[in-house]
This record gives structure tokens, C-alpha cells and sequence, in this order.
């Protein structure tokens, strides 16, 4: 740009200087011509009226100074010329100013010289007598002259180009320098042209513009890694080359690596038969998944081509931890294969006895027998059925009456259920504490103490004694059932509150459970927001404290 | 062009890093085969093994193709030399789990379990070549150095093998080919942590540019 208008100026420069120049010149060689022409008449008229008044022979006398003076006759002969031999002259009729003189009785010409570089001029007037007087002079022409001031001019151009270039030079410099000092940062704070302003408010515009969207863009970077960052599932973001652009804490964890393998091949990182093959099906066929396990846990692999204008631009690979998803997998289906045992082993009794009726192999006599053990078995099935329904119901958690109920009270009155029961098996039962009021679901809360004690009862030996004490804090209560009974193992004491789970194995028909009373308890007391606590010692009794928030 | 390189050196890297992977799955299935006596999975080893053929001449290729074009000096062309002698390496390992299996195939229906040295032996293989491998994708010098060290343990273990191999025919004479098989079996296993530990020697070479014991003349 400088160099641009450095070479403005000096064009600009140099082509006045010229103009002027040849301007000036033409008009004063102009002025100069009309002046001889001027001077060239007043002489002719003098020369006339000295040839009128003296004769040819004053011209002889006369002393001309650069102009020629010529006499003519009316026949076109010379008679006399103050520079050449008057004698060896041609016949000048036929010269245009001596033809007009002959004519009208004046007349002028100019007339160029062979070479172009003289220029001559004639005037000519008819004397009285008949005779043409002519006068001329010779002068330089324009041509000439400037190459007599070739030099001069030459010297001036010069002088003028180098001045100009110099003055070029300063200005241009000056003109960018403001231009370069520009503060592009702070583009309204600019003190410089006005011509710029319109500039400079489009570029502060854009300049806010940029600014807004970048910081938009990093808040929508900011909230990915957020969320990246906090999600449970691992997240990795594959280019097309396969290397890693982003990757979260949840998945540096499955893959046991960290931030710093961001940048390099995913291979570097996963190399398993597993994660290959499925980031080879999501390339060919936009989605692989697979299973992986890893340090006793399960994940569930989703790969996906990520498309962009019909083009693979990367991968993006989902890591769900399905541990837990597979162990309730597994406690279903152990759950539907316990519920089909169960309800079948009474069936069974129970047709096996009907048949024996059907086909009268039963002796009459046995009928009673036979219909006391069906309905007994009818019972049981039932009793079953009631807990399982119980179960499903804790697990739809539907809409239950909630209210203050007062657990002393509901304990009183399931002991005294339970009390026949105790009696047949030789237990005591014993109630301690003091009215808690708690808000819950009466049929729930009854359920819990029942289970308790019907199990404190059930697994106790002969003699024992089943302490039932129930107390109330400030913002809890506690329900402490203590027995004296068989107690836990220990390897089955996580287990027990597991639907159908038996300490006894052979699930036997003495103690007349189901398997589900305490995964009963489980559910209440998690319904009700509590805790239980389970201390069994084998031989020694079981303590299971059931804590319920108010 | 240094570009349009450092991409092919990076697809090389990967597909190395393939092989490699491919490698140890081998070893894992031929060992575990060995000692559960599962002749369906011993008969899966072979197809992978072809797997690891074909990837030793794509690599090949590759290599050589990258030598013509790029003419590559100093780090490059280590890298590139080292990935050439490394793949004759995964290539044997391949070959030998695929010999373990065939031999499987031989045991009638016995496992390995009869000789508790070859379990470990089998279990110590596996972790040579899987650091060994582990060594190449990390550039890990210290893994490529344990690497190299642990060739002495698996070395150890087939000694024992051996001895236990001995007692075995000893006792029971009529085991003797069943011992022979496991001995094969047993030298194989041997061989491949000899081709881990080069594995590991060729990692440290296209690192540091020097062969393992070689210094600086």
C-alpha cells in the first residue's frame, strides 16, 4: 500500500510537471509569434514607405538584423533581396504570400524549412508601382527550441522527480502509519480518518460477534465435558483414524487409563478381540455391540459410526456398567425357578392323594386322613400364595393407607396371634418398651413384627424365650426382636432376606415357612425408609433390630 | 508428504497393534484349551492363526512399500525395520499355539492338568507375550526390559516340566506318549517366550536404536 501510493504521488507529480510544462511553452512561443508578426507589419509598413519615399536604393542602405528583405516585381522577378544574389533567384509568382499580395494587396505564409527545424514567415505587400515587397524571418521551431532546452528542462525534470519522490515518500509513509498504528483491539478508541470509522465499526461488530460466539462455544464445550464428566456410562470419542479425541472419567476407568491418552490410537489403550470387533462391525455396518468383562465386572459395549455428509468422521463407544443389571438377571430368573418349585411340591402331595381317592384305592377309613393332609397342603400352597402376593405388592409399591400407627401396639396384638404357636412349641414370649407411634402402613408394620416372631419362634429351641421390645427416640423408633433359637451362619446371614432363601436346604415342611417372610421384612422396612441390623450368634440366638425413622 | 507419512506410519502402528492383540488371543485359547481339554475351542485356534498369517503379508507389504516411497532415515526407518523383524516374531507365535492346539487335538481328551508345571508355564507365556505386546503400544522400556528378564522364569518352568515329565513316565510307563505330547507341548510354550522376548528386544531397538547388549562403539 505504500508502495502503491508512493507510486501515485510521483505519477501524479511528474505528469503536472510535464503538462505544465509543455503548456507554458506553446503558449509563450504563441505569444511570441504574434508579437513578430506584430513587429514583422510595423516593419514592412516603414520598409514600404522608405522604398515609396527613397526608392530600391534606401533598402541598400538599410541595415535588417536577421529579417530578409526582398523586392519583387509584378512579373515575379527579384530585384533585390538583402541576403542572396538577387540575380540567381527563381521566379517567385508562384509563392502563395507574393500571389496574394499581387492579388488583394497583401499576403502572408509560413513556410517549414526541409529539415523541419526552422520555420519561416512572409509578409508581402504590392507597392504602388506595381512591385511586391516582401518581408521575412526565419525562426526556430517549437521542436528545436525544446531541444535547444533539452538540458535545462532535462535538469529540472529531474531535480522535480527526486523533490517529488522524496515528498512521496514522506507522505505515503505518513498516511500508513496511522493506518498501522491502528488499536485492532480496541477498534472504536482509534483517533484516525473518518474515511476508516465505517471500517473499524465493522470490524469492532464482528470483533463482538466472534467474541459471543466463541464464548457460546465454550459453554457448549464446558457443558459436554460436564456432562461427560458426571455421566455414569464411560463415553469415548473416536476420529476417523481411530484415535481418541475425548474421553470421560467413567470410561478411563473401565479402560484403565487416563486423560493423557487423549491424542492416541484407542488400540493403544483397548486392544481386547471384544472392542476390535465391534468398532469393526459399527465401521462397516454404523453399529457394533459387544460385552467385555473386566477386574469381576460387566460392561455392555455400544460402538457407533458417527456420520457426517455421508462420510465416517469417528466413532463414539458407550460403556454401561451392567454388574447389577446381570445379578438381578440372575436373582429373577432364581426367583421364578424357586416359585415353580415350591408351588409344585404341594400340588403334587395334593393330586397324588386325590388320585389315590379317585381311583378308591384309599380306604374309607383313611378318607379323613386323606382330605386333613389335602387341605393342610391347600393351606400351605395358599399361605404361599399370600406371601407372593404380598411380595409383588411391596414391589409395585402402589398407593398404600399411610398413618400414625403406634408399633407397642400392633406387638401386642401379633403376640397375642403368635401366643398358640409359642405355647405347641414350648416358647415364651415376653413384650418390653413403650408406645412409638410412627407414621407407616399398619398392615406392613404388623407384617414385620409377625415375621419376626413367627421366625424367633419357629427356629427356637425348647424353652426359649422371645424378647420383644420396642422403643421410641426422638426421631426414630426401634423394634428389637431377641430370640434364643438355632442362629445364623454367618456365610448365610447376607443371604436370608433373599426371596425363598433357606438356611435349611432341604426346605423342609417342620418349621412350615415359605422362604419369603424376612424378604417380606425387607421390603417393608425398605418401604418405610428403615434399616435392619442382624446379629446372630450359631447356638445362641438372633437379634434383628429394625430401625424406623419418624 | 511428512503427513500423508506420519498417517501410514500411524495405520502401520495399528495394524501391529492387531497382530499383536490377534497373538495373545491365540495364546490364551491354546492355553486354555490345553488345560481344559476343549478340543471345539483348540479347533478355533487355527482360523485365527490364518487371521495372523494374512496380517503378517499385509504388514509385510506395507512395510516394504513404506521403505520404496518414503525412504525413511533414523527413528522412521527403525520403527519400520523393527515392525518387519517384530511380525516374523508374532508370525512363529501364531504358528506355535496353532502346533500347542493340534497337539490338543492329540491328547485324547486329557488336559494338561496331569503336570501342574506346564499350567504356570502356560499362564507365564501368556503374560510374556501380552507385556511384550503391552512394551510395542506403550513404548514402555521398563516392560520391554521385565520382559526380556522374565524368558528366564518361563526357561525355569520348562526344566520343571521336564522333571515332572520324567517322574510321570517313571510311574506310570504307559503315559509315555501323553508325557512326550506335553513335553512338545511344553518346549512350544518355551519357544514363544523366546519370540515375546525378541518382541521385547526389537521394542527397544526402534526406540533407543540399539539391539539389546549391543553399546555404542
Amino acid at each position: 500500500m505504500k508502495k502503491h501510493i508512493f507510486r501515485s504521488i510521483l505519477i501524479v507529480a511528474v505528469a503536472v510537471l510535464v503538462l505544465c510544462l509543455g503548456l507554458m511553452m506553446s503558449v509563450m512561443y504563441r505569444s511570441l509569434l504574434a508579437e513578430q508578426h506584430e513587429q514583422l507589419k510595423t516593419k514592412l509598413a516603414i520598409i514600404t514607405h522608405g522604398i515609396e519615399e527613397g526608392g530600391v536604393y534606401w533598402l541598400e542602405n538599410l541595415d535588417m538584423k536577421g529579417y530578409r528583405v526582398t523586392l519583387i516585381t509584378s512579373e515575379g522577378v527579384v530585384l533585390y533581396d538583402n541576403m542572396a544574389d538577387a540575380a540567381s533567384m527563381e521566379n517567385h509568382l508562384e509563392r502563395e504570400e507574393i500571389a496574394d499580395a499581387l492579388q488583394s494587396g497583401s499576403g502572408e505564409s509560413v513556410r517549414f524549412s526541409s529539415t523541419l527545424t526552422t520555420k519561416t514567415f512572409y509578409h508581402a505587400k504590392r507597392l504602388e508601382d506595381g512591385s511586391i515587397l516582401r518581408i521575412s524571418f526565419t525562426k526556430n521551431s517549437v521542436l528545436s527550441i525544446l531541444l535547444g532546452m533539452l538540458t535545462p528542462v532535462l535538469i529540472i525534470l529531474v531535480a522535480a522527480i527526486i523533490l517529488s519522490s522524496i515528498l512521496a515518500s514522506r507522505i505515503a509513509k505518513r498516511t500508513i502509519t496511522s493506518l498501522n498504528t491502528l488499536d485492532l483491539e480496541h477498534p472504536l478508541n482509534n483517533n484516525t480518518y473518518d474515511e476508516l470509522s465505517p471500517l473499524l465499526l465493522r470490524i469492532s461488530h464482528q470483533k463482538r460477534q466472534i467474541e459471543s460466539q466463541r464464548s457460546e462455544l465454550n459453554k457448549k464445550r464446558d457443558e459436554f465435558s460436564l456432562i461427560t464428566q458426571s455421566m455414569n456410562e464411560g463415553l469415548v470419542l473416536l476420529n476417523d483414524k481411530g484415535v481418541i479425541v475425548s474421553i470421560n472419567p467413567a470410561a478411563q476407568h473401565v479402560f484403565r487409563t487416563d486423560a493423557s491418552c487423549i491424542g492416541k490410537d484407542f488400540f493403544i489403550v483397548e486392544r481386547s478381540s471384544e472392542i476390535r470387533g465391534a468398532m469393526k462391525t459399527a465401521a462397516d455396518s454404523g453399529h457394533g455391540q459387544t460385552k467385555l468383562r473386566r477386574a469381576g465386572r460387566r460392561y455392555e459395549i455400544n460402538a457407533s459410526r458417527i456420520d457426517f455428509n455421508n462420510e465416517a468422521v469417528g466413532t463414539a463407544i458407550l460403556v454401561f456398567d451392567v454388574t447389577e443389571k446381570a445379578l438381578l438377571e440372575q436373582q429373577r430368573r432364581e426367583f421364578t425357578a424357586n416359585v415353580s418349585h415350591e408351588l409344585k411340591t404341594p400340588l403334587q402331595s395334593i393330586m397324588g392323594r386325590a388320585e389315590l381317592i379317585e381311583n378308591g384305592v384309599a380306604k374309607p377309613e383313611d378318607m379323613p386322613r386323606f382330605g386333613g393332609c389335602i387341605r393342610s397342603e391347600a393351606a400351605r400352597l395358599l399361605i404361599l400364595i399370600e406371601d407372593i402376593i404380598h411380595l409383588s405388592q411391596l414391589d409395585e409399591g402402589g398407593e398404600l393407607p399411610w398413618e400414625n400407627v403406634d408399633l407397642y401396639e400392633i406387638a401386642t396384638e401379633t403376640l397375642e396371634l403368635l401366643q398358640d404357636t409359642a405355647t405347641d412349641r414350648k416358647v415364651r414370649l415376653s413384650l418390653a418398651g413403650s408406645p412409638a407411634s410412627v407414621n407407616g402402613v399398619r398392615g406392613l408394620l404388623s407384617e414385620i413384627i409377625y415375621n419376626l416372631c413367627d421366625n424367633a419362634i419357629k427356629y427356637n429351641h425348647e424353652d426359649g424365650l422371645v424378647e420383644v421390645s420396642v422403643s421410641d427416640d426422638e426421631n426414630k423408633a426401634v423394634i428389637r426382636v431377641k430370640d434364643t433359637g438355632i442362629g445364623i451362619p454367618i456365610e448365610h446371614q447376607k443371604r436370608v432376606f433373599e426371596r425363598f432363601y433357606r438356611v435349611d436346604k432341604s426346605h423342609s415342611k417342620d418349621t412350615g415357612g415359605t422362604g419369603l417372610g424376612l424378604s417380606i421384612v425387607k421390603h417393608a422396612t425398605l418401604l418405610h425408609n428403615g434399616k435392619i441390623e442382624m446379629n446372630s450368634k450359631i447356638g445362641e440366638g438372633t437379634v434383628i433390630t429394625i430401625t424406623l425413622p419418624k | 508428504m511428512r503427513n500423508r507419512f506420519d498417517e501410514q506410519l500411524a495405520i502401520l502402528n495399528r495394524e501391529l497393534i492387531e497382530m499383536g492383540a490377534l497373538c495373545e488371543e491365540v495364546i490364551s485359547m491354546a492355553a486354555n484349551a490345553l488345560l481344559t481339554g476343549d478340543t471345539e475351542l483348540a479347533r478355533k485356534v487355527k482360523p485365527l492363526g490364518g487371521e495372523i498369517d494374512q496380517k503378517e503379508r499385509t504388514i509385510e507389504a506395507m512395510c516394504l512399500k513404506l521403505l520404496l516411497q518414503q525412504q525413511p532415515v533414523a527413528r522412521d526407518l527403525r520403527q519400520i525395520s523393527a515392525a518387519l523383524k517384530m511380525i516374523t516374531d508374532m508370525e512363529r507365535i501364531g504358528d506355535q499355539a496353532e502346533d500347542i492346539s493340534e497337539i490338543i487335538g492329540f491328547l485324547n481328551g486329557r488336559t494338561g492338568r496331569d503336570c501342574a508345571p506346564i499350567g504356570e508355564m502356560a499362564t507365564a507365556t501368556i503374560k510374556m507375550v501380552t507385556e511384550s505386546v503391552d512394551a510395542f503400544v506403550k513404548r514402555d522400556m521398563e516392560l520391554a526390559d521385565a520382559v526380556v528378564e522374565y524368558d528366564d522364569v518361563v526357561d525355569e518352568l520348562f526344566d520343571q516340566v521336564k522333571t515332572s515329565l520324567i517322574g510321570m513316565i517313571a510311574k506310570h510307563p504307559q503315559d509315555g506318549e501323553y508325557a512326550l505330547d506335553l513335553l512338545m507341548i511344553a518346549k512350544y510354550f518355551e519357544r514363544i517366550g523366546d519370540h515375546a522376548t525378541n518382541i521385547a528386544e526389537w521394542v527397544l531397538f526402534s526406540v533407543t536404536g540399539l539391539h539389546r547388549r549391543e553399546n555404542v562403539t
